[in-house]
């Protein structure tokens, strides 16, 4: 159980080689690597979910020859000699806060700071930059947040997956994908108005006192 | 699946994108295309359940074995699991069980949320047309009602569809307070699109990210909250009742990394463990996320819950068929709506491309199943969805507004510009479910159940946008009432159902071999455990 023999393809086209976790597998040509893993019966696998490169979770280091990178695995197809790992997930960051404890949004970059005190020590080294799947600037993003500059910031993230590749790559453990979320978070807790909802909820309410006012209302 | 059909290579050589087409013939009578080609009116995928609550009720075959399967786990295992304690458990860590998890925490409540996969990996996050509400002044909630009701073939049950409508402009801004972020028009209005079956526009969206938006930022909360203990990789395998086998007192987990059981007992279950594509029910492909196998059905039906609509599921027409990797995966009904056709290997249109879904699923597989499909290597069928022709009536369209189909398909070397898409009608999504009142409650005490795993809101077809609402507003309304039981907890957990379940299904002469919950597909569950 621990390898697949190259026959086990079952067509004509020759196999791809490559191993999965340690085992070796021999792989379709245009199977990602989730479908080469199924296909290679490598046990254990559990770290997929959306198989559409959306959810994050199917993060592999990949080593071919001397060269090291990181990725999302069914979005990535089988190569000859490629050796890729399965990665676990980040573990919970140590960033703490709760948004519905910000009031004074003049406070928010103070707060920003004492929440993410690292990500003014950002040291420039494309870490997290070389790590995203989805080839986000974060290191620009991270700056950007660092200046106070949260809508921009939060903006650059649009695409993220919470796959923390990049909190993985940074030394400075600023944590990048958490810092995203809390520019994108409080861009919205605190400048999104809509007249049109704010309305509706408007009536709503006029509608309820209403209704327990009146004598006859059911609730 | 297939009865012939045109080879892939022969039918791209075939395919013009200046052929001229002739208007799909006239669709005479619906019903009788429905009932021979559409899966749910197959008389073969139909049966009536022996055992259960639901007893005599049709239910679509394969569920209906995993429902009247034999448990996972005895008494046996149990012994020496660890025991947790806690107030309220949530099962699933999709936006339901976010959505839950956060507004019982936000009460004061302790709360441990336990899920299969990793925090947020579910069929929220894959969603991307939007979300419901009626906001626009020319809309109400009276129409969402009727829209939703009417789109559900008058199956729905009123009154948790008018809970749902009446939530809506809540559940929006408890979103946007949460940090949920949504497209705005120049003035900061909301923007709203009008999708199939509404009467208003109504739709809110965050560019086509609109679930990853929702989800990353529930997940983030979640995450974040002092109140909220959550377990990642530890599907539930069985759910706990009183010695009388009638209240459900807690569950058992399963860890997918170490394959140990875990015993959680409280007074308050909430089930959110979403729907079940990847059942494959009837041998379909699916849209779904991994880890969406009907679990939830299965734990509230052996319990004794009353289930719903057990032969009605939503197939979405345009699923991917080719590149392999992404069968089953959705093309967005918005490139129909933006005016891609549908062609037949012979290049021939053969249905009004924007009829409801299920009629157009039946057209196309009328078409895979009388031999003028498109065949691929592995035997599966399906027809073109003719992308190049709208690109050239319309240059740069798929570009600025479906980059996630251009980035997705792209990758495998087929540019949807150029070349048209082989799609089949896929699993969508579970229309029935576990019958709930407006507090998510089941018929169960002790139990809740939220989400696409519940059933009655979408009645026999749901409308774009109304599951990303329901999941929130029944989620909280859940996460609220699970608080207010005020039963100070069981005294003894024991697995009485189970026991109950299986003498049930020995008198009714059923073989007691398959076991359920499924878990994970069989292809993707190597080495994770042994039934
Ligand atoms: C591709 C796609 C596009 C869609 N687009 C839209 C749209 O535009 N608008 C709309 O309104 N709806 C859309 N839907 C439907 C909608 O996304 C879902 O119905 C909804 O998000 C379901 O939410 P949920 O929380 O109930 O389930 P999910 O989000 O699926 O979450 C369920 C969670 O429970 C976990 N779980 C399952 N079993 C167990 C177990 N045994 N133990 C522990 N945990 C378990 C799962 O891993 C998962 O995390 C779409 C669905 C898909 C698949
Ligand atoms: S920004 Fe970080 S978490 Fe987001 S997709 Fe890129 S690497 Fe992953
Ligand atoms: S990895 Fe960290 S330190 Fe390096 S550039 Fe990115 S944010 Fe800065």
């Amino acid at each position: 159980m621990t390898s697949t023999p190259a026959a086990a393809t079952g067509d004509s086209q020759p196999a791809v080689n490559l191993t999965i976790n340690g085992i070796a597998v021999a792989a379709r040509p245009a199977m990602t690597l989730v479908e080469a893993a199924w296909h290679g019966g490598v046990p254990r696998v559990t770290g997929v979910s959306c198989l559409e490169s959306v959810c994050g979770s199917c993060r592999v280091l990949l080593r071919r020859g001397k060269e090291v990178t990181v990725d999302l695995a069914c979005q990535t197809f089988v190569e000859e000699g490629i050796e890729a790992v399965f990665l676990p997930p980040q573990a919970t960051p140590k960033h703490h806060y709760e948004i519905s404890e910000f009031t004074d949004s003049w406070n928010n970059l103070a707060r920003f700071h004492e929440i993410f005190p690292e990500a003014s020590h950002c040291r420039h080294c494309h870490g997290c930059v070389r790590s995203c799947p989805k080839g986000i600037d974060v290191e620009s993003a991270i700056n950007l947040a660092a200046a106070g500059h949260f809508r921009d910031a939060g903006e650059m993230f649009l695409e993220c997956v919470m796959c923390d590749l990049c909190d993985s790559a940074c030394p400075e453990q600023i944590a990048p994908a958490h810092v995203g979320l809390f520019c994108r978070r409080v861009s919205a807790h605190f400048r999104l108005r809509p007249p049109n909802l704010i309305q509706r909820l408007e009536e709503q309410r006029k509608e309820r006192l209403l209704g327990q006012a009146s004598p006859d209302s059911h609730e | 699946m297939s009865n012939g059909g045109t080879p892939l290579a022969q039918a791209r050589a075939l395919y013009r994108v200046d052929s001229e087409l002739a208007a799909p013939p006239e669709l005479a009578d619906p019903d009788t295309l429905l009932n021979a080609f559409h899966p749910d009116h197959l008389r073969s995928s139909v049966v009536k359940l022996a055992v259960g609550a639901n007893a005599g009720e049709n239910c679509q075959r394969e569920l209906a074995q995993q429902l009247q399967a034999e448990a996972f786990i005895d008494e046996a295992d149990l012994a020496g699991a660890p025991v947790t304690d806690t107030d309220v458990l949530i099962i699933g860590g999709g936006g339901a069980g976010c959505a839950a998890a956060l507004a019982a925490a936000g009460r004061g409540a302790r709360v441990l949320l336990v899920t299969k996969l990793r925090l947020g990996d579910s069929n929220t996050v894959m969603a991307e047309g939007g979300i419901q509400a009626a906001i626009e002044p020319d809309d109400s909630i009276q129409r969402h009602i009727q829209d939703t009701l009417r789109g559900g073939h008058h199956a729905g049950d009123p009154e948790l569809v008018s809970a749902m409508a009446q939530d809506g402009p809540e559940v929006i801004r408890w979103l946007i307070e949460e940090g949920m972020q949504f497209e705005q028009t120049a003035s900061g209005d909301l923007h709203t699109r009008k999708a199939g079956g509404m009467s208003a526009a109504r739709i809110m969206h965050c560019r086509d990210y609109t679930g990853l938006e929702m989800m990353r930022v529930l997940r983030e909360a979640v995450i974040q909250h002092r109140g909220i203990e959550v377990w990642e990789h530890s599907p539930a395998v069985e759910l706990l009742s009183n010695e009388r086998g009638q209240k459900c007192v807690g569950a058992v987990f399963t860890s997918l990394l170490d394959g140990r059981f875990r015993i959680v007992r409280t007074h308050s279950v909430i089930l959110a463990t979403g729907g079940l594509g990847r059942l494959h029910l009837n041998n379909f492909p699916t849209s779904n996320h991994l880890g969406a196998t009907g679990d939830g059905l299965v734990l509230a039906y052996r319990i004794g819950a009353q289930l719903r609509d057990l032969d009605s599921f939503q197939y979405h027409p345009t699923g991917l068929v080719h590149p392999p990797y992404l069968s089953g995966k959705l093309v967005t009904e918005g490139v129909r709506a933006a005016g891609a056709l549908m062609l037949n290997a012979a290049g021939q249109r053969f249905v009004d491309e924007l009829l409801p879904r299920d009629i157009v699923c039946a057209a196309i597989l009328r078409e895979c199943a009388e031999g003028r499909g498109i065949r691929v290597d592995d035997g599966r069928v399906g027809v073109w969805l003719d992308t190049p022709r709208l690109e050239r009536s319309q240059p740069g369209m798929l570009e600025r507004q479906f980059p996630k189909l251009l980035a997705r398909t792209q990758m495998s070397g087929i540019d949807p510009r150029s070349e048209p898409l082989l799609i089949h009608p896929t699993l969508h999504y579970q229309n029935g479910g576990v019958v709930i009142d407006v507090n998510g409650a089941t018929t169960v005490p002790g139990l809740f159940a939220v989400g696409e795993l519940a059933g009655g809101i979408h009645g026999r077809n749901r409308i774009m946008g109304n599951a990303l609402l329901d999941i929130i507003s029944f989620g909280r309304r859940a996460g609220v009432a699970a608080i207010s039981e005020h039963d100070r907890g069981p005294k003894k957990v024991t697995l009485e159902h189970v026991n109950q379940a299986r003498r049930a299904l020995t008198l009714a002469g059923m073989p007691l071999t398959q076991r359920a919950p499924q878990i994970l597909p069989d292809y993707a569950a190597k080495g994770i455990w042994n039934r």
